[in-house]
């Protein structure tokens, strides 16, 4: 700790704060994330970074190591409050590799963090670029009258297919992306545009990839092997589109490369032991398996159950009619459920982003030239 | 001066240049001339000329991709002599360069140690500032003629360096199969053949015939050859050690332009598991992308070859198309020998990167 602070106020110092001790009122880097996120143009990784970049504004850290150790402790507490922090690790590394590397002639610690917190937002101004250029890349790849599948939403994607429906004639199709239904998202939002758009379901995807020419998805994180991270329905797209020699264009703007090597999808840091876990029977008195199950289990095992699937047109006065909605998961359920997935690399054909198009294998080409050596 | 660059403009359009090599001598000579006899003070204006030329000369011939890449690769060859020679103490050189931005393209820093300075170059490149040095962009021009000159040396050798590890690849008793008429794979062939003993099998590539000029050629080399017609391939295949193919271009994800019937050939290897192998000369790596990912001819020949006039009744009723070339894609290659080494398709791509600026894929 730099000698020069004496804490007065005891609460600065009890604060989960990771900047300086008589900082008053305490740095809120959650706070400033969740603000920085409000414009929906920024995505999770630069919204992370431009929140180091005010923490190292508000920090009173002596050293490169404390301004270091006070980026890590804000990263680590913006990934404990987000559920899904991948892109944002992804974009918080790549800020925390460059703090540490930069070399610096000036002399006073202040300049060095005047400069950080300059070159931080002239990134993300330029980041802001990325997605037209990406969609430039895209354009070249999408025939006339192409019809194209995308999952989820994805405003790298969305940016893509509007780009081309400027100069081209598309169609697309988008899945639903259970349960979050993004897909729908992106289907009102195409339509309202002028693009022909159909929303279909994550499980009439094999049956759609015949009439498919190109199949177009936006990442979470592109990681070290070549892989994708995606929300969930990405690898079964990837598969299906292998099988039936469609190719796959994964879309990611660099600082979502990411140094994981996921070797299966339980590698993610995403997974959970909760997540594909059956439900544990509610606990009875009597020991289960002892033939005859008490009444409270059964009672339980009846209301823990999924509502029984409506009668389908048995009754007279139901034939003819449309069968009712369907019956939907519980959040139990859902919770055991993952968020997002890994798509291999030998099911991508090419990565666009905005330092260039790249194969799978591309992408650990500049992972090592940031992170290794 | 100019009437130099028409001339190869009219000799590419009559298509009186034949051959990927000759036309990128060919073009080399035309630019070296430009440049000796050109004027300019900054470097950032000969680029520019250079660029218009190129377009005009891809434009004239596009499917010759070797022109756009002989081009490409002067402009770099400029830009690299730009930035040495400015390398030199006396010269101001900027400061930090080292962005965020930098940091994902190029690296760390202190691997960034030549491209911090190139990028520190590259900004004063724009600015075009009024950089005192209007003899010290035309004092560049002898280096700049060495450096076209190492070109026109790696084109002269260009057999030589591919056949290098001919014997290496080629063992003694193999089998392999070869198709249309490729000078490199000719030679690769001719230099394997002075210490090894092995079996050729050319296929006939119809309708060109141009696998019977191969034959002819290998057999007169003292190499045991056969001649098949191009629908046994398949049938043979299973006989076969190995497959050489030549190439027109080599496409950024790794794909080939290849004379029609590599395609096939190249599906019948991987059908047998059996390795394909391109030999071509660095200067045929285009960074272009075949953007439709499936197949596509580049060129189109004469359709009387195919179904000629002489069988009038038909002529009329039947559309004929005959592609001259095939797009034989990156999975189905398992390695590029070119004269600066094997490289598999995958880092193609990094190649093309390296031998070209980003800013020149476009002409």
């Amino acid at each position: 700790m730099s000698p020069r602070l004496a804490p007065p106020s005891a609460v600065a110092a009890q604060t989960i704060s990771e900047s300086s001790p008589i900082a008053s009122p305490p740095f809120d880097i959650i706070a400033a994330y969740r603000r920085i996120l409000n414009d929906d143009s920024i995505s999770m990784p630069v919204a992370a970074i431009l929140a180091l970049v005010e923490l190292i504004e508000f920090s009173t850290a002596g050293t490169t190591f404390e301004l270091v150790q006070a980026l890590t402790d804000g990263a680590e507490q913006l990934k404990s409050r987000t559920p899904n922090s991948i892109s944002l690790s992804a974009g918080v590394e790549l800020f925390v590799a460059f703090v540490t590397l930069f070399p610096h002639e000036s002399d006073s610690f202040d300049d060095l963090k005047a400069e950080l917190v300059s070159e931080g937002r002239k990134y993300a101004q330029e980041a802001q670029t990325y997605r037209a250029k990406i969609a430039e890349f895209t354009f070249k790849f999408i025939k006339d009258n192409a019809v194209i599948l995308t999952h989820s939403y994805s405003r790298v994607v969305m940016h893509a297919l509007l780009h081309a429906h400027k100069h081209k004639r598309i169609s697309v199709y988008v899945t639903e992306a259970r349960p979050r239904g993004l897909g729908i998202k992106t289907c009102e939002a195409l339509t309202a545009l002028g693009v022909p758009c159909t929303v279909v379901l994550d499980s009439a995807v094999a049956y759609l990839m015949d009439k498919v020419d190109v199949v177009l998805v936006g990442s979470e994180a592109v990681v070290e092997s070549g892989g994708l991270i995606n929300a969930v329905g990405s690898y079964q797209l990837a598969i299906i589109a292998k099988a039936h020699h469609k190719p796959f264009y994964a879309l990611a703007e660099s600082y979502k490369f990411h140094r994981l090597f996921p070797l299966s999808q339980y590698d993610l840091p995403t997974h959970t032991p909760n997540i594909l876990s059956f439900p544990r029977a509610p606990a009875s008195s009597s020991a289960p398996g002892l033939g005859s199950p008490s009444a409270s289990y059964t009672a339980a095992l009846a209301a823990a159950a999924p509502p029984p699937t409506p009668a389908r047109g048995l009754s007279s006065t139901n034939l003819g009619h449309p069968p009712p909605a369907s019956a939907s998961m519980t959040s139990d359920q859902l919770a055991r459920n993952p968020e997002v997935d890994y798509t291999r690399p030998d099911l991508i054909t090419l990565v666009f982003s905005d330092v260039g198009i790249l194969t799978p294998s591309g992408v650990s080409q500049y992972l090592v030239g940031m992170f290794a050596g | 001066m100019d009437s130099q660059v028409d001339n190869l403009i009219w000799k590419l359009r009559r298509r009186q240049i034949v051959g990927s090599r000759l036309t990128a001598i060919e073009t080399l000579l035309v630019l070296r001339q430009y440049i000796t006899k050109a004027k300019f003070t900054t470097i950032d204006q000969l680029i520019q000329k250079i660029k218009g030329i190129g377009a005009r000369l891809v434009a004239a011939q596009p499917t010759e991709p070797v022109v756009g890449n002989i081009v490409r690769k002067v402009l770099h060859h400029i830009r690299e002599e730009y930035k040495t020679a400015a390398n030199k103490p006396g010269s101001s050189i900027q400061s930090s360069a080292f962005s965020l931005r930098n940091f994902v393209v190029s690296g760390q820093p202190r691997h960034q140690a030549t491209l911090q300075k190139t990028e520190a170059r590259d900004h004063l490149l724009r600015s075009r500032s009024d950089w005192h040095h209007d003899n010290h962009a035309e004092s560049l021009k002898p280096v700049i003629m060495e450096a076209i000159q190492d070109i026109f040396d790696e084109l002269e050798t260009v057999y030589e360096s591919v056949s290098k590890s001919a014997k290496d690849h080629i063992h003694s008793d193999e089998i392999i199969l070869t198709i249309g008429k490729s000078r490199t794979v000719e030679s690769f062939l001719k230099a394997a053949a002075h210490t090894r003993k092995f079996t050729v099998i050319v296929a006939e590539t119809a309708p060109s015939y141009g696998g019977k000029s191969t034959a002819k050629a290998l057999a007169s080399a003292g190499i045991s050859t056969f001649l098949v017609p191009d629908s046994s391939i398949y049938a043979l295949m299973s006989r076969v050690n190995k497959v050489i193919l030549g190439a027109h271009a080599v496409l950024a994800q790794g794909g080939i332009f290849a004379v029609s019937g590599s395609l096939m050939v190249a599906t019948a290897a991987r059908a047998h598991s059996t390795p394909v192998v391109v030999c071509t000369g660095q200067f045929k790596l285009t960074p272009l992308w075949n953007l439709n990912n499936e197949y596509g001819s580049a060129d189109i020949e004469n359709p009387d070859a195919v179904l000629g006039f002489d069988e009038g009744s038909l002529v009329d009723k039947v559309d004929v198309v005959n592609p001259y070339y095939d797009y034989v894609k990156p999975e189905l290659i398992d390695v590029l020998i070119t004269n600066d080494g094997d490289h598999p398709p995958s880092s193609v791509y990094r190649l093309i990167k390296e031998a070209y600026d980003d800013a020149d894929h476009e002409l």
